[in-house]
């Protein structure tokens, strides 16, 4: 047993406890800041977790269900980037959190400690307790602005299907449980192989499907999608964006884990149904796009229509197709990072997030309306953008596959077919920027300096990740690798 | 009669089913959230008759994580689900349609 692996959670927790008793001390005015040391406390473990000190050793505790490999570190580090990144948009937001913006922040820390359990857990146990971490805190993030009614609607919403959703993946591990007598996933996946007749036990195949189940919520993926527009459009941006990303990321890890480190018979035996679940998701997601006017909301189905996309890596069951999950999550980060940043910085004043009231934002901040742009048509999925090479990869990844199953192909096809229609909708967003009519409100947008920083970090990733695509690539690959054993 | 791992399977099938059910019929948000702790209960008793039968501890111990975090779970809950009846007045599902479109 080797706790010391667990060194760059424990430091998180203290950072978030230390965030909540600073609070005491610091005077209201300065709160703000408190987003700044954090973001830099976590900088530094970013940094030091790149220059090989101490914090990412790879190898296993707590009998084999902590474990630290190659997955492991690539969605540590990614986890701890989103989080420097939702910090900054937090600060930006601060103003509208009232007093008790300092638990807010120490909230997205414990989150974030949360999403790094997820990242190392090999064990069921691990899975279950992590993943509520995770939403427990979400809960509460996005009812924070306990004032507004659309919020605490979201957060009851949440609330409601997120307990629903983990009532399922708890049967489902007790079931698994009951079964095989095995909570370790390398531990499951020998047992299956030893016994080969428990991949056609019914009761053995529920339990799997349960625990997909509760996955399928995290990720928002089709039919479990319900609650993502609404809670989108109600917590306040920071959360959204956090969400959008550090959560949806967590439930890939887990159902990256889960699919081809525990039980890989069953997802082969599964191919069907993880194509069309891929499909209706991406196709669902983009047609409920299309008549939005509520900006957020039009996120919301937009991240349904990337949880399918990001599907299809799975559903291609091979090391190409996991490594271009990973791939594309990267992307998805600075993209979707940067459109809610631009949206929390540009509705400061305004109570409901209309489409339109992004009209006229080339007059009154070109900066802004350049990155809300290239936001969108990376999402969109337009060359030489991140967006566009990550969907590259994910299709690649299916095609290669269609010698072993006919339904690729359709697959490939259905994804096609929804970029074309997600074009309609993000490039609405560009028209209403550079082409509204409405007479809009011509008052300039003064960016502080961390906002320009935050922005120009947001665009180098996107350009990077697109043009550059190599090292992360190999990261992606590597920690792809590392499934398979 | 002697009472085996089926009976007890059976049971917490049936708690999980009614659980379900009542997240699916009922109206009340109270309600609706303690139809959801039996079903977590439910787990619970699954893993505790596996544990029992098995011969295994690994179950037994994964029902305190459970219970642990359903108390998290529900001491949030209820704060939500109370702060929202302040607001609103009502704990009715109907009238959380404050977002449409």
């Amino acid at each position: 047993m080797n706790a010391s692996l667990m060194t760059l959670e424990l430091c998180v927790i203290a950072l978030g406890t230390m965030l909540l008793l600073a609070d005491f001390w610091v005077p209201a005015e300065r709160k703000k800041f408190l987003a700044y040391a954090a973001i830099a406390a976590l900088g530094g473990l970013l940094a030091i977790s790149f220059n090989g000190g101490g914090i990412c050793n790879p190898g296993s505790a707590f009998n084999g269900s902590f474990v630290n490999d190659a997955l492991a570190i690539f969605f540590k580090r990614f986890f701890l980037l989103a989080a420097i990144l939702v910090l900054f948009i937090a600060a930006e937001f601060s103003t509208r959190l009232a007093e008790a913006v300092s638990e807010y922040y120490s909230l997205i820390l414990f989150a974030l400690a949360g999403m790094l359990f997820a990242a190392s857990s090999n064990d069921f146990a691990m899975l279950f307790v992590s993943i509520e971490l995770i939403t427990i805190t979400f809960y509460v993030l996005v009812s924070f602005q306990r004032g507004k009614i659309n919020s605490l609607e979201a957060g009851v919403k949440y609330l409601i299907l997120g307990a629903l959703s983990s009532a399922f993946m708890i049967f489902g591990i007790a079931l698994i449980w009951g079964t095989t007598g095995e909570l370790r996933f390398d531990k499951l996946a020998e047992f299956l192989a030893r016994t080969p007749q428990l991949a056609s036990s019914q009761i053995f195949l529920l339990g799997v499907l349960l625990v997909l189940v509760g996955l399928g919520f995290k990720i928002a993926a089709f039919p479990f999608q319900i609650w993502a527009p609404d809670v989108y459009q109600g917590a306040p941006t920071p959360t959204t964006a956090f969400l959008a990303i550090g959560s949806k990321a967590a439930g890939f890890v887990l159902l990256l884990r889960v699919l081809f480190t525990a039980v890989p018979a069953v997802a082969h035996q599964w191919t069907n149904l993880l194509i069309v679940i891929s499909g209706i998701t991406i196709l669902y997601g983009n047609l409920c796009a299309l008549p939005q006017r509520n900006l957020k909301r039009l996120l919301g189905y937009s991240s349904i229509s990337h949880a399918g996309y990001l599907l299809l890596g799975v559903a291609a069951l091979s090391a190409n197709g996991q490594a271009a999950v990973l791939y594309y999550l990267a992307g998805y980060l600075f993209t979707v990072l940067a459109a809610f940043a631009v949206i929390a910085i540009v509705l400061k004043n305004v109570e409901n997030e209309d489409i339109s009231s992004l009209a006229g934002l080339n007059q009154r901040s070109p900066l802004l309306a350049a990155t809300m742009t290239i936001a969108m048509v990376s999402l969109a999925g337009i060359p030489p953008l991140a967006g566009f090479f990550g969907k590259f990869l994910l299709l690649k990844a299916v095609i290669e596959q269609d010698a072993t199953h006919p339904g690729y192909y359709c697959l490939a096809f259905t994804a096609l077919a929804g970029v074309i229609i997600s074009l309609y909708y993000y490039f609405g967003v560009i028209r209403v920027i550079y082409w509204s009519r409405e007479p809009a409100d011509v008052v300039a947008i003064e960016l502080s300096s961390p906002a320009k920083g935050f922005i120009w970090v947001c665009l180098a990733g996107i350009f990077w990740l697109g043009l550059f695509p190599n090292t992360v690539l190999n990261f992606a690959n590597e920690a792809a690798a590392a499934l398979g054993k | 009669m002697h009472v085996g791992l089926h009976h007890y399977l059976f049971v917490s099938f049936m708690l999980f089913s009614l659980g379900l059910l009542g997240v699916i019929m009922r109206r009340n948000l109270l309600v609706i959230y303690m139809s959801l702790e039996l079903m977590l209960n439910a787990a619970n008793l699954a893993l505790v008759a596996f544990s029992r039968f098995n011969n295994k501890l690994d179950g037994q111990v994964l029902v305190f994580f459970i219970i642990t975090v359903a108390a998290a779970e529900v001491a949030v809950g209820l704060a939500l689900i109370v702060a929202l009846y302040r607001k609103r007045q009502s704990a009715h599902v109907e009238d959380l349609t404050s977002m449409k479109l």
